[in-house]
């Protein structure tokens, strides 16, 4: 194993209590979703047909058939995938802050690793990217079973069945999975890029301070300006692209503003980093 | 040869090093020393490049330091490197992981010396022991040069005899130590050469064997004489 997979190891393994603990949370906060959802509508159901008299016509004509999209868009269900974004993002800053202001200087030891100072770089940027995965993954493989535990809840005559591939188009799982191979790839290059960025703003904030807190603001400002371009080019009209330009505009920028991100952050890490 | 051409480093409005210029060779003793604030730290951080340079230039076997250099010298800095959670075993471990100079053998027998217990969590290691796993994990790698910064800071006189004796027997085997101490009573007897810093400049350099025959003189007294005027 080289040096740069151990090290995305060895950053792995530093996260994973609290990635458990998200893994944890999803699951649980999930199937809670399902569960309560579920048995809520089964139990009004029941309360209203069999205690109240009304028909079961009348029900569903009133309430509607129960289906999976009411629960995909609770709380139960989102919440789990808003804290784990979050603590992702967190961990974005974390990773590096850490190695500087633990009760260790872990950043000497890393620092001082015979190996290039950009596989530090992404050996942290990819293990970021392949927590996000791991979540993204995770969410793909207990869908399939929330279906299967909603379908066992609700009985077939007060519920309709979603196709699963229609549950994932739904809301933040449309975002999160996109549908098409090529959107996938398309969304998750944007995230590394985004990843890239904002870990060249940290090592500017580390290298220069006050100073580089500063730069690294102007220099976020930038990349996100020169990325969206295109976009707001288009959206004022002054120049019309036909969508499939547009969007080969934004792969090439996206490219450029990770390209300079790695670039800028081998210059800094290699002459101007302080610990 | 660590070579330390004409450096100068500012912090901010500060300037902590003014065209420091000195040489360390293989298989000699430097000890850089100074009061509290005048660089030595920051010396030893410019060599290894953990910190940029104003001006001046760093060679150490006449090249500008690069990942491989990492392989042939060492730092060893007064607090702890490695994350808190990991046993000393874990923390050898990954030095094994990462380089290839790796020597499992010499830090089995410094943990035995230093009575080390490879399981217990550096977390819970006091300052001396933190110290001895700092020498150990340093010392264990087979490299060319040493930089050592302040070995014995806060450090009982028990611990501090034990490390002088380690500097003594595995240290000199043919390599180039950079060492900046406060305590050079413990160590005077070992030093080839002294770089005395004041201010961020180098006030004198010179070999103890030189101060001793010719002005019949101890570090101590030279110390004496700089910082005491």
């Amino acid at each position: 194993m080289n040096r740069y997979w151990k090290l995305v190891n060895f950053e792995l393994y530093r996260f994973l209590k609290l990635y458990v603990s998200l893994i944890a949370l999803t699951i649980i906060l999930q199937f809670t979703g399902v569960v309560v959802k579920s048995l809520s509508y089964v139990h009004q159901a029941n309360s209203d047909i069999y205690e109240h008299g009304m028909s079961r016509a009348q029900f569903i004509e009133q309430n509607g058939l129960a289906n999976f999209m009411q629960i995909a868009g609770s709380l139960w269900f989102l919440a789990p995938i808003m804290i784990s974004a979050t603590v992702i993002l967190g961990y974005i800053f974390l990773i590096w802050y850490r190695d500087w202001f633990a009760k260790n200087r872990f950043i000497y030891r890393l620092l001082m690793l015979p190996t290039s100072r950009l596989t530090i770089y992404f050996a942290k940027a990819s293990a970021i990217l392949l927590m996000v995965l791991g979540l993204i993954a995770l969410e793909i493989i207990i869908l399939p079973f929330q279906l299967s535990l909603f379908q066992l809840l609700v009985p077939a005559d007060l519920r309709q069945d979603i196709p699963i591939t229609a549950v994932l188009g739904f809301q933040v799982l449309a975002i999160i999975i996109p549908g098409t191979w090529m959107q996938f790839v398309l969304h998750y290059l944007a995230g590394f890029m985004l990843v890239c960025v904002l870990f060249t703003a940290i090592l500017f904030e580390r290298c220069y301070r006050w100073k580089g807190l500063f730069l690294a603001v102007l220099y976020c400002a930038a990349s996100v300006m020169v990325f969206i371009a295109p976009a707001i080019l288009a959206a004022i009209r002054i120049i019309d692209f036909y969508p499939n330009e547009l969007v080969s505009l934004e792969i090439v920028l996206g490219l450029v503003v990770m390209g300079a991100a790695v670039w800028i952050s081998q210059f800094l890490l290699k002459n101007k980093i302080t610990v | 040869m660590i070579e330390v051409q004409n450096i100068s480093k500012r912090f901010g409005r500060k300037q902590v090093l003014k065209e420091v210029s000195f040489t360390a060779n293989k298989g000699e003793i430097t000890c850089l020393i100074g009061i509290n604030g005048v660089g030595k730290t920051t010396t030893l951080k410019a060599i290894m490049n953990l910190t940029p340079i104003n001006s001046g230039k760093i060679f150490i076997d006449q090249e500008v330091i690069q990942k491989d250099t990492y392989e042939k010298i060492t730092f060893i800095p007064d607090a702890n490197i490695m994350p808190t959670w990991m046993t000393i075993r874990e923390a050898c471990d990954f030095m094994k992981d990462y380089y290839k100079n790796w020597n499992q053998q010499r830090a089995d027998d410094l943990m035995r010396f230093f009575k080390l217990n490879e399981t217990d969590r550096i977390t819970e290691l006091s300052k001396g022991n933190t110290a001895k796993v700092n020498l150990m994990l340093g010392l264990s790698l087979d490299v060319d040069y040493v930089l050592m910064d302040e070995p014995f800071s806060g450090i009982d006189i028990f611990s501090r005899e034990q490390i002088a004796e380690v500097v003594t027997s595995h240290l000199i085997e043919d390599r180039g130590v950079v060492i900046t101490t406060h305590e050079i009573n413990d160590i005077e007897h070992l030093i080839d050469k002294v770089v005395l810093l004041d201010n961020g400049v180098v006030l004198k350099e010179f070999t103890t064997e030189e101060v001793r025959l010719t002005e019949g003189k101890s570090v101590m007294d030279v110390m004496r004489e700089v910082y005491q005027p």
